[in-house]
């Protein structure tokens, strides 16, 4: 029983989760009309087209959206309560859901400014935030 | 001008609340007889069997398979959708454009669930590939809660302005004998109940519960026969955002005005002309969103508007869920909400009633902050 919730690494995903192990976070840009998607996906919903590449983004944005879980969901959150969830604005246009890291953080708002950390859990390395003002 | 080319005749309800051993059918199957006899029509006469599955149906898509079986119907339409809290609304709009269409003549519109007591789990994790539980991320709360802390934080909304829809909702529950909350409550017992997933209290969070409801449609020409209170089906009206990450505004749920505005359309009307709403409140930010998305306020306006809950209440002027609604009533995923605006219409709400009443607009909305479909329904 792991601690965690592995990410479940495809053949379309695995650009992503390599690039968080390189310490780099990176989305698909359609290589049709130039689009940068996150979720990550098989094919630019914008105009179809599969072909993409992966491009590295800055890591900084903005909170959007910032809750604090005291509810358990799941076993591998049970012992982590309360632990924030926040919805991230990307400079470069994406949206994640992600934490600010340590994910025990309270003290920070929704237009706080964020870049990207990494956070070890097992073989991976999580995309995370740190407040940055 | 409105629609009207199909009416509700019939509402039926199950016992609601807590009971451990009952099947979703055998909930289903109560509204159902309720529904028809409510409608004074026999079972042969229901040539339609559209129904969502519930969350503890086995059946899952063939869900009227194992229903129509049970129920013994072999109908001309049929067939199962899940679309989270707008589905009914979806299924109404199904059976009245069928019964238009010429494809059915009358239409049973069925949900029944053992949520309660069947081992529902409202947590899974939200998401796509990457599953947004590797971040924490789980469940219907925490979906609301994005939207709540958004609103909080672009147009200064309150947790205690939530908690007016909370006291109030109870407030109309405490008139309906049917509610299965009916315990008044005060904003300090909002504010010092536990949190869920902040901002949202338990005591912003619907009801888990064990129940059914069942919905006729049919013809005006037949409604007229069977004269029993038929119910205008004046606008109906459905919108999606399927995207979420991708939508920059799904926070928002931008597509709930398109439901309703198109609804108004087909109905010939606007939010002055609704004289009471039942507004899909899985949690109280919800019913601010529907709020600012009917145009009965301005976006980002409704936080003041149901401040005190006067307004919002029975007597003011705009009551909202005149029953209860998923928040003390019972949590039918909206489908109660089709049945009090029906009883609305009928004049039949006792004290609850909201005198002269006319036009009423249900709205629902599902999934992931996804789906939304809006009614409007005249007396």
């Amino acid at each position: 029983m792991t601690d965690f919730i592995e990410p479940v690494v495809t053949d379309v995903n695995r650009g992503f989760w390599d690039g968080c192990a390189q310490g780099v976070l990176r989305v698909q840009r359609c290589l049709a009309c130039g689009h940068l998607r996150y979720p990550v996906a098989p094919w630019c919903p914008e105009c179809l087209d599969e072909r993409s590449e992966w491009q590295a983004l800055s890591g900084r944005g903005s909170v959007l959206s910032k809750l604090v879980f005291h509810q358990s969901y799941h076993p591998a959150w049970k012992d982590r309560i309360p632990y924030n969830v926040v919805l991230v604005q990307l400079d470069e246009g994406p949206r994640m859901i992600s934490n600010v890291a340590p994910v025990s953080s309270e003290d920070f708002a929704v237009g706080d400014a964020v870049e990207v950390v990494f956070e070890r859990e097992g073989e991976f390395s999580i995309p995370r935030f740190r407040v940055t003002g | 001008m409105s629609w009207d080319k199909a009416a509700i005749t019939g509402v039926g309800t199950s016992r609601m609340g807590k009971f451990p051993g009952v099947t979703s059918n055998a909930l289903a199957k109560e509204a159902f007889v309720n529904a028809i006899n409510d409608a004074g029509i026999p079972k042969e006469e229901i040539d339609g069997l559209i129904t969502m599955p519930g969350t503890t149906s086995p059946e899952g898509p063939k869900h009227y398979l194992a229903l129509g079986e049970l129920l013994g119907i072999n109908p001309r339409i049929a067939w199962s959708i899940s679309m989270g809290g707008a589905t009914v609304g979806t299924l109404i709009t199904q059976a009245a454009l069928a019964i238009e269409a010429g494809m059915a003549s009358t239409v049973a519109v069925v949900f029944g669930d053992a949520a309660k007591t069947g081992g529902s789990r409202f947590g899974a994790a939200a998401g796509d590939d990457d599953s947004w539980g590797i971040w924490g991320m789980f469940g219907n709360a925490a979906n609301s809660a994005i939207a709540a802390s958004r609103h909080m934080a672009v147009y200064g909304t309150t947790s205690e302005q939530l908690g007016w829809v909370g006291v109030t909702m109870r407030k109309h529950a405490a008139l309906n004998p049917n509610a299965i909350m009916r315990e008044p409550f005060t904003i300090d017992d909002h504010q010092n109940s536990r949190m869920i997933v902040d901002p949202l209290h338990l005591l912003d969070c619907c009801l888990i519960s064990d129940g059914a409801v069942a919905i006729i449609v049919t013809s005006p020409e037949r409604a007229r026969d069977n004269a029993t209170h038929p119910v205008r089906i004046m606008g109906m009206g459905q919108a999606h955002s399927l995207q979420k990450l991708g939508k920059e505004d799904w926070w928002y749920m931008p597509h709930q005005r398109d439901a309703i505005f198109d609804a108004y359309r087909m109905a010939g009307v606007g939010p002055k002309d609704i004289d009471v709403a039942q507004l899909y409140d899985n949690f109280t930010i919800s019913v601010l969103l529907w709020l600012e998305h009917a145009g009965f306020v301005e976006p980002g306006e409704a936080g003041p508007f149901v401040e005190g809950g006067e307004r919002i209440s029975l007597g003011g002027e705009l009551p909202v869920n005149t029953s209860g609604g998923n928040l003390s009533e019972s949590y039918m995923q909206g489908w109660l909400h089709v049945v009090e605006g029906v009883r609305q219409m009928r004049g039949e709400c006792g004290p609850r009633q909201v005198a002269g009443a006319e036009v009423t607009l249900v709205t629902g909305r599902g999934m992931t902050l996804n789906t939304s479909a809006a009614l409007v329904l005249g007396r």
